[in-house]
């Protein structure tokens, strides 16, 4: 048997089956074996990165080197050294002591809701912008089959463009 | 006292003289084309080239100033110190408000320069013309800025006989000197194809000649405004101390937003050259992407968002805000102007095409620019809506990039392997099998090694598939065209997708399996982590000559082999500290140490922070694999398919096939039109 059909051979329908359950296997060992933060250290930057530096221009308490940072690092820090409170509690703790503008993720209520909301709009927008142009598309492609004057003068245009006349001003 | 004043006066006088060739090029170039007068149209560049001379002239007068510390200027006292470094003192003029403007009327006045000298002798041709004129309004626009609000050589406070210096963030790395000038060109740059994309609604030339003409300076932009974006993190990774690249500041958003939309334009640019469709569209996003550079710098420049490098609240905002509706405006009503010959004849078959996955392309980019969009200004819609103060971080970036960047991945897999017009599933099992088992494979290895969480994975995943996708195109044609396989848009583009793809698992692995602790290191006493040992070898002192720095460094032997210095630098002059870490960069992971405040000279003991990043290093090599692909793509790759043959025809068959039944079911419509038609190379101008 020569090489092209034992190519043609595995991408059969065997050959694509095999690829599902391998990544199928991958994934789930992988997604399985996932740990959480693996010292407390990562702990805090994972929600150090949640609350904004109160201070400075809309920076990370996690990137800020500022002092008030700093302060908020090390509360944190307590926190999760306690064990006490879960990640959200704790944001939700530095909220209630430094205002909700600390807060780097808005909330998904209110008038905040719309930076969360506006985005997913936007998506469905194109896609279905897009469904509509397909659609029309096809019924362009299936029905007019006779120019219309519209077409003709479009073809008109573009020879006369391309005959170079001085038309175009 | 008398050189003060000659800096000031030739700076001035070298704008004055960009102002004034900008608006007389206008005119000139104007009056020509309604005159029909070549004469006229011939001077065209040489005010051009005037203006360039000017702005050039502005820019070595600031270098002067600087460089003889000319403390009668206000920027001068503002950035100037006696005791910066030649070179950073050189990058000085772009480290603050007015300089950063003259830098980018510079490069305004060069690419404008350029585009008069690439088209010199065809100035007859009135889409030149009208493309210079909108080059000039834009080089008057910004000059006026330059010269007015934005004044670089204003006379400062009389007196004052030394400054600050720059920001000391901005003169501590090296990078300091290329990433401004390069994300200007690429910027600037886009302003090019913009006004050939204006004068082609103004003449009503709106063929696919415009764009053809245009294709290397978008793509070069483009290649600009990568390069800038990523020496950017670079930047932020070596200097700012947080071992990060990329933390979602609104200025950083404002260089991504420009290129989210260049980037949808240069793939959808590419139905129009085939099929001649979307030209309201392409314009579109030409208009988008030259508006929002405008937006972006008129963000961070009038003191609107605040950022951590966003230049004061200067009183350009007002101007540059103007700038963006009279784009905006200007160029929608001529899209409306000109609908009717917009139309496209065209149909596109099937969603399952390589014109679908462009269009699914433009939507998925559109939305995400859109989102940064939102997420950026966010914060001033709360604030003149309900006066509170909100901010939007990079956790909701995070979120929302990261569903994006898995689509895109998978549609940078399936797109090179989709023919124009429509595909069968049978074609698609057949091409897409060994990219995915490529895909599978990856998966695998990156399991094997110990990788977990579904998005790290699946963006590996999809990763290899979309690598797979890329290699079998650069395959197939090597083996067809030997080296030449490697040029041209389509391959030179499957090198620039694979310099994305390992862009995109870098950030996968190092956002995702990054591990940090902080260490008290005692002198001579060896602290094991991370599979990684940290000995405190000594704390030491140093201050440079001018006395205006002074450097504790902690020096950290990594490993029993090399020392690592740590250091808070602080700036005498200004009582500033600024941290500096220091980085052992592998093929692998980085380890990326910052030392902790208040260690003083002698101590025997030290706080550091370590951060354990894998991939880094691949974030730069991708870049660099994105610029070697822009080139490859842009150089020209000699013989031209025939754009009515079939996809898999070889490249420079003898005979044009008509191919009848691949032809659209567009009976009406002759081939001559549905296909880009070669615009004329001149219109002849008659002499009066």
């Amino acid at each position: 048997m020569n090489t092209k059909s034992l190519n043609r051979r595995l991408k059969g329908w065997m050959g694509w089956l095999a690829l599902i359950f391998v990544v199928a296997a991958a994934l789930t060992i992988g997604i399985a074996s996932t740990t959480g933060p693996q010292t407390p250290e990562e702990r805090i930057d994972a929600i150090s990165k949640r609350v904004a530096c109160p201070v400075c221009d809309g920076e990370s308490v996690f990137e800020s080197q500022n002092s008030a940072s700093i302060a908020i690092r090390n509360q944190v820090g307590d926190l999760v050294a306690e064990n006490d409170l879960g990640d959200d509690q704790i944001v939700a703790f530095i909220e209630t002591r430094y205002g909700a503008q600390v807060l780097l993720v808005p909330r998904a209520s209110g008038f905040d809701a719309l930076v969360w909301v506006l985005p997913a709009v936007a998506l469905v927008c194109g896609v279905a912008g897009l469904a509509v142009a397909f659609r029309r598309w096809r019924v362009q492609a299936d029905g007019t089959l006779d120019p219309t004057d519209d077409d003709r003068a479009l073809v008109e245009a573009a020879l006369r463009d391309q005959r170079g006349s001085a038309d175009t001003k | 006292m008398i050189a003060a004043s000659l800096n000031a006066a030739l700076g001035r006088a070298g704008l004055l003289l960009l102002l004034a060739a900008s608006v007389f090029g206008a005119f000139a170039v104007l009056y020509g084309i309604r005159q029909r007068n070549p004469k006229l149209l011939k001077q065209g560049p040489i005010y051009a080239w005037l203006g360039f001379g000017g702005a050039l002239l502005a820019c070595v007068m600031m270098q002067r100033a600087l460089i003889t510390r000319d403390f009668s200027l206000a920027y001068i006292q503002q950035v100037g110190s006696a005791d910066t470094p030649a070179l950073y003192n050189f990058a000085a003029m772009w480290s603050s408000l007015e300089g950063s403007i003259l830098l980018w009327v510079a490069v305004l006045a060069g690419f404008t320069g350029a585009v008069a000298w690439r088209f010199r002798k065809r100035t007859n041709d009135v889409l030149v013309g009208w493309a210079l004129i909108v080059m000039f309004v834009i080089s008057a626009c910004f000059a006026m800025l330059s010269f007015g609000p934005a004044d670089p050589f204003a006379a400062g406070a009389p007196g004052v006989t030394s400054g600050p210096g720059p920001n000391p963030l901005l003169q501590n790395h090296i990078l300091v000197l290329f990433h401004p000038p390069i994300l200007y060109l690429g910027y600037v740059g886009f302003a090019v194809p913009f006004a050939f994309a204006i004068a082609a609604l103004v003449t009503g030339r709106l063929g696919e000649g415009w764009l053809l003409e245009t294709r290397r300076w978008a793509l070069f932009s483009w290649a600009f405004l990568t390069i800038g974006i990523l020496l950017g993190g670079w930047w932020s990774y070596e200097v700012l101390g947080w071992s990060g690249v990329w933390a979602w500041d609104p200025v950083e958003n404002a260089s991504l937003l420009p290129w989210l939309t260049g980037t949808a334009y240069i793939h959808s640019v590419l139905v129009q050259e085939r099929r001649g469709m979307l030209r309201v569209w392409n314009l579109s996003l030409l208009v988008a992407t030259f508006a929002l550079t405008i937006l972006g710098t008129f963000l961070t420049r009038s003191g609107v968002i605040n950022s951590v490098h966003a230049f004061g609240d200067g009183p350009v905002g007002p101007w540059l805000l103007t700038y963006f509706a009279i784009t905006v405006a200007v160029s929608l009503a001529l899209i409306a102007w000109r609908g009717d010959r917009l139309r496209s004849p065209g149909t596109i078959d099937s969603p399952i095409s390589r014109e679908g996955a462009f269009l699914a392309n433009n939507v998925i980019f559109t939305v995400f620019a859109f989102v940064v969009l939102l997420g950026t200004v966010f914060p001033l819609l709360v604030e003149a809506l309900q006066d509170r103060q909100t901010v939007v971080g990079a956790p909701y970036f995070d979120r929302l990039s990261t569903p994006i960047g898995l689509v895109l991945l998978f549609l940078m897999g399936v797109a090179p392997v989709l023919p124009w017009r429509k595909a069968s599933t049978e074609l698609l099992r057949d091409r897409l099998f060994w990219p995915a088992w490529i895909g599978a494979g990856a998966l695998v290895v990156a399991v094997a090694v110990g990788a977990t969480g579904w998005a790290p994975l699946v963006a590996f995943g999809l990763g290899g598939f979309a690598a797979g996708a890329a290699l079998r195109q650069i395959v197939l044609a090597t083996r067809r065209q030997g080296w030449r396989g490697f040029v041209g848009r389509t391959n030179g583009g499957m090198v620039v997708h694979l310099g994305v793809i390992v862009i995109g698992i870098a950030l996968a692995a190092s956002n995702s399996f990054t591990h940090s602790a902080t260490l008290t290191l005692t002198q001579n006493e060896p602290v094991e982590w991370g599979g990684h040992t940290f000995e405190l070898v000594s704390v030491d002192e140093r201050i440079n000559d001018a006395g205006s720095e002074r450097v504790v460094a902690a020096n950290v032997l990594l490993d029993d082999r090399q020392e690592y210095r740590p250091a808070v630098t602080t700036y005498l002059n200004i009582g500033q500290d600024v941290g500096t870490p220091s980085v052992r960069t592998g093929f692998t992971k980085d380890v990326y140490l910052t030392l902790g405040q208040g260690v003083a000279p002698g101590d025997t003991e030290a706080t550091i922070r370590v951060f354990i990043k894998p991939m880094i290093l691949w974030l730069w090599i991708g870049g660099a694999m994105m610029a070697i692909g822009t080139l490859l793509a842009a150089f020209p790759s000699g013989r031209k398919r025939n754009p009515l043959d079939p996809v898999s025809a070889p490249i420079g068959a003898d005979q044009p096939s008509m191919q009848p039944s691949a032809e659209p079911a567009t009976p009406a419509v002759p081939p001559g039109a549905t296909e880009p038609a070669p615009e004329p190379e001149t219109v002849q101008v008659r002499t009066t």
